[in-house]
């Protein structure tokens, strides 16, 4: 049975961890596992990333207001399972805080977050996160079967939908500003891209 | 018949114009035309534009060397055949100037460049094309049957593959540093990212 740790400097960052160590862990710092590994998050994402989460937010919310599926907004954590499917703590090795995700399935929610994969994850690119982002997190939502993944440049302002087909992910165009971007799973959530951008 | 024109500020920029038209420009000025309007080039690529394009030729080359497909590098006209499917010189209304290109169908090739659609298209972003062209010519590409399109980004080291499926481009994932990039149409054609944007 694990101790409290108060200080990330107590951890290997090379070792190997699950959800139950991850519960005990009691520092201000953000951080992901993602198959036991440890992925530090940036310590506080800037105003621009937060302005387009907000915009971002703000269209999903009026899509999703009075609907099955429900938005949730990071930080907010989100256990994957591995082929095992043991939703024990100690066999969860895998939880991540997707910038905005959508869940249609109620039961996969409980007191402590979202078990199990989203219906639609957002991520969006931040200078230290971008290359996790497109890698490591896009290999891990295509296999746990995250069916709408939008990957978010601000800098670029530009917007890439993967959506899975027999269990692989397909891209959309790019979504540039003066076009509409919709969602191909949820086609009612559709608007300018310039929304997003816009501060 | 027209008489040839040797100062671009003789042409309405908003007007239309052929191929016919074009063959008849005889100024420094680089500039594409897609469904008869005008689209100007930046007038030299920059630095880092041009690096790019040298190392991807290099890759490229190594494949495309004794192989039935040739490889060419802009500038290089490619005439794309609208729906009429008339190759008469006033009745081509799109010639563009792709970075590189891929052609298989020796038959398309004359001494002018390109007439029809290339098997592959790549175009490497920079700061003078603007994401409207992008979206222009990427539904130009995907209309005219181009089987795959490439977007290099070289500010975000990023590349995006597109390949037709039953008439519509369907996108890879973003291949960033640190990854290998493979063409599925010519699965020979692969190298590390890390090549095409490394200083």
């Amino acid at each position: 049975m694990g101790a409290t740790i108060t200080n990330i400097n107590d951890l290997d960052l090379n070792g190997t961890y699950s959800y139950a160590d991850y519960l005990l862990w009691q520092f201000s710092e953000r951080l992901e596992l993602i198959k036991g590994k440890i992925f530090q998050m940036s310590p506080a994402p800037n105003s621009f990333h937060q302005e387009v989460l907000g915009n971002i937010y703000y269209q999903f919310r009026s899509t999703f207001n009075k609907h099955k599926c429900k938005v949730y907004l990071a930080p907010f954590d989100v256990r994957l399972l591995d082929n095992k499917k043991s939703t024990a703590d100690n066999q969860v090795l895998t939880v991540v805080q997707p910038d905005l995700c959508v869940v249609c399935d109620p039961t996969m929610v409980d007191k402590k977050n979202c078990v199990g994969a989203p219906n639609l994850i957002i991520e969006i690119l931040s200078r230290s996160t971008s290359n996790k982002d497109m890698t490591i997190k896009f290999d891990l939502y295509q296999e746990n079967g995250v069916q709408e993944y939008w990957i978010v440049n601000p800098f670029e302002k530009e917007v890439h939908i993967y959506t899975l087909q027999n269990g692989k992910y397909i891209g959309s165009r790019p979504f540039i500003l003066e076009t509409e971007i919709q969602s191909p799973t949820f086609p009612e959530l559709k608007f300018e891209v310039d929304k997003i951008f816009e501060t | 018949m027209s008489a040839i024109i040797t100062n671009i500020n003789d042409l309405d920029l908003n007007g239309t114009y052929s191929y016919a038209d074009y063959l008849l420009w005889q100024f420094s000025e680089r500039l594409e035309l897609i469904k008869g309007k005008i689209f100007q080039m930046s007038p030299a690529p920059s630095r880092s534009h041009q690096q790019v394009s040298l190392k991807l030729t290099r890759e490229i080359d190594k494949v495309f060397l004794n192989h039935k497909c040739e490889l060419y590098i802009a500038p290089f006209d490619v005439r794309l055949v609208d729906f009429k499917n008339s190759t008469a010189e006033n009745q081509i209304f799109s010639v563009v100037q792709p970075d590189l290109c891929v052609i298989c169908d020796l038959d398309k090739l004359d001494e002018k460049g390109c007439l029809g659609a290339p098997n592959l298209i790549i175009e490497i972003l920079s700061k003078g094309n603007s994401k409207k062209d992008l979206k222009i010519k990427f539904d130009l590409y995907e209309e005219n049957g181009v089987q795959e399109y490439w977007i290099v980004n070289p500010s975000e080291k990023q590349v995006h593959i597109y390949t037709l499926q039953n008439g519509a481009y369907i996108g890879s994932r973003p291949y960033i540093m640190e990854t290998e990039i493979q063409s599925p149409t010519f699965p020979e054609l692969k190298f590390e990212v890390d090549k095409i944007f490394e200083a």
